[in-house]
């Protein structure tokens, strides 16, 4: 941009220059005085020794008057130079089709052109604004999810685990309580067996003690019988001293 | 002659002789030198201007501050949306002048352009035959007159009296007032400038009197910031009245 300033810069100056130097001392260099004293030496030179009242000298004297008259009575500011009116017009119309046709359309051009690009940056960086927070919202949502989710699988889990244990509680209660009958049943059947075999010991050993106490031996189903009954109602008579 | 102070005559102090093409209707002098700087000037601006850099400087920067002043500062004032299609004409005015009044404090120079009569008239003129043919073209020719010289709601006897005013006012004194005053005013800037000019020169001097040097010194200083701002005010002012008489002739409502 410094290169356009100087260039613009040195146009001034070149056009000041140019009007500088153009302009003859015609502005403040002559005075009134100056035409004046000017005026009547151009129209006394040689016209020495002249003698008032003669035509010759009426003459000059109303010649040098009206050249005075001259130096006083400059142009009329008010009255327009022909030649500056056409210039003056014609550069006027010469920037007037420069503006119409180049400079202002080009100007109005490039300041909508910014105009439309700064919108369209804008609305590009609302958009990528709205956009940002859209995936921040989606991805902050998906965390939510997530959590969701790990706190449904481990609550899930610490229900499986519950469950697990619960089962296996019952199972384990369940084999226990089995086991304990099992073995009540085990048991049960091992002394019912083992009753009676004793009782049969018993009675075989009674009836050989009876036998050999008697020393006849009884018809051994009678007597096998016998001691059956006994022990029957042994077994049935009030039991609290029923069993052993 | 005060102090043997030479002064020169009003009519000297902006009168240049022609140096080229003398004694034809196409002369050349000072003036139209500056005529001619006014266009290149006018020419530059746009043309440097013309950069299309999303940030602008320099050159453009002026350029399009100045296309905005035109837009906002002129038209939308005075005649809103509408007017925006002779933002163009405003624009080329507005330089032209400003660019021909600011010579006035151009070392070297130091000759408004507009300070002979010659361009005020030519644009007055100029700005006559625009308002009024843009009016004719909005109303056609006997409705611009009717619009331009019947006030709405005036009663029919006034007439006489109103109508001649009207047509006064709006046909003759609207270009005569805009060339008098871009005119004299730079005339008279221009005189301020050469008085307080040839006054400190006449002060330079050893004599005891030298000790007044500073005021006119000063004043010239002053006078040079004070005829910037004029050149300014004025080229708006032109720019503006063009604008507020195209949007009269132009306008539908009273």
């Amino acid at each position: 941009m410094r290169r356009i300033t100087r260039l613009l810069l040195i146009a001034a100056l070149g056009v000041a220059a140019l009007v500088g130097t153009a302009a003859p001392a015609g502005a403040v260099g002559e005075s009134v005085e100056g035409c004046t004293i000017e005026a009547v030496q151009e129209m006394l030179e040689g016209k020495e020794g002249l003698e008032p009242g003669t035509p010759e000298y009426e003459a000059i004297s109303e010649e040098t008057e009206e050249a005075v008259a001259d130096c006083i009575e400059a142009p009329n500011v008010l009255l327009p130079e022909i030649n500056e009116v056409i210039w003056g017009g014609i550069g006027f119309l010469v920037v007037l089709f420069f503006m119409m046709k180049f400079g202002f359309p080009a100007a109005k051009k490039a300041m909508t052109d910014r105009t439309a690009k700064i919108q369209g940056d804008l609305d590009a960086a609302e958009q990528a604004k709205a956009d940002a927070e859209a995936v921040k919202a989606d991805y902050e949502s998906k965390v939510a999810e997530a959590k969701a989710e790990a706190g449904r699988i481990i609550e899930e889990a610490r229900q499986d685990a519950d469950r697990l244990r619960a089962d296996q509680q019952a199972r384990l209660n369940e084999e226990l309580t089995a086991a304990r009958t099992q073995a009540q049943a085990d048991i049960d059947a091992a002394k019912g067996q083992a009753m009676s075999e004793l009782r049969g010991e018993v009675a075989t050993i009674a009836i050989g003690a009876a036998e050999s106490v008697v020393g006849a031996n009884l018809d051994r189903d009678a007597q096998t019988r016998l001691i059956e009954d006994y022990i029957n109602r042994v077994q049935a008579a009030p039991s609290g001293n029923g069993q052993g | 002659m005060i102090f043997g102070l030479e002064f020169p005559p009003l009519s000297h102090i902006v009168d240049w002789p022609v140096f080229l093409f003398e004694d034809t209707a196409f002369g050349i002098n000072k003036v139209v030198l500056v005529y001619f700087a006014a266009i290149i000037l006018t020419v530059l601006v746009f043309v440097l201007g013309n950069q299309r850099k999303l940030v602008p400087t320099g050159a453009q920067n002026l350029a399009e501050s100045s296309v905005n002043f035109i837009e906002d500062g002129i038209i939308m004032q005075s005649m809103g949306p509408r007017g925006l299609k002779w933002a163009p004409l405003l624009t080329a005015m507005f330089f032209f002048i400003f660019f021909n009044n600011i010579f006035e404090v151009i070392p070297g120079v130091q000759m408004p352009g507009t300070a002979r009569i010659a361009l005020p008239m030519f644009l007055a003129i100029f700005v006559w035959f625009v308002f009024n043919i843009a009016g004719m073209i909005e109303h056609g020719p006997i409705g611009y007159l009717k619009h331009s010289l019947i006030p709405p709601g005036v009663p029919v006897g006034l007439l006489p009296i109103i109508v001649p005013i009207e047509f006064v006012s709006n046909f003759l004194v609207r270009p005569f007032s805009l060339m008098v005053r871009l005119f004299a005013n730079l005339l008279a800037g221009h005189i301020l400038l050469v008085t307080f000019a040839v006054l400190t020169a006449a002060l330079w001097t050893t004599e005891w009197y030298a000790v007044f040097l500073p005021l006119p010194l000063f004043a010239v200083i002053f006078f040079v910031a004070f005829e910037i701002l004029v050149s300014f005010l004025q080229a708006y002012v032109f720019t503006l009245l063009t604008a507020v008489y195209i949007d009269s002739a132009t306008s539908h409502e009273h």
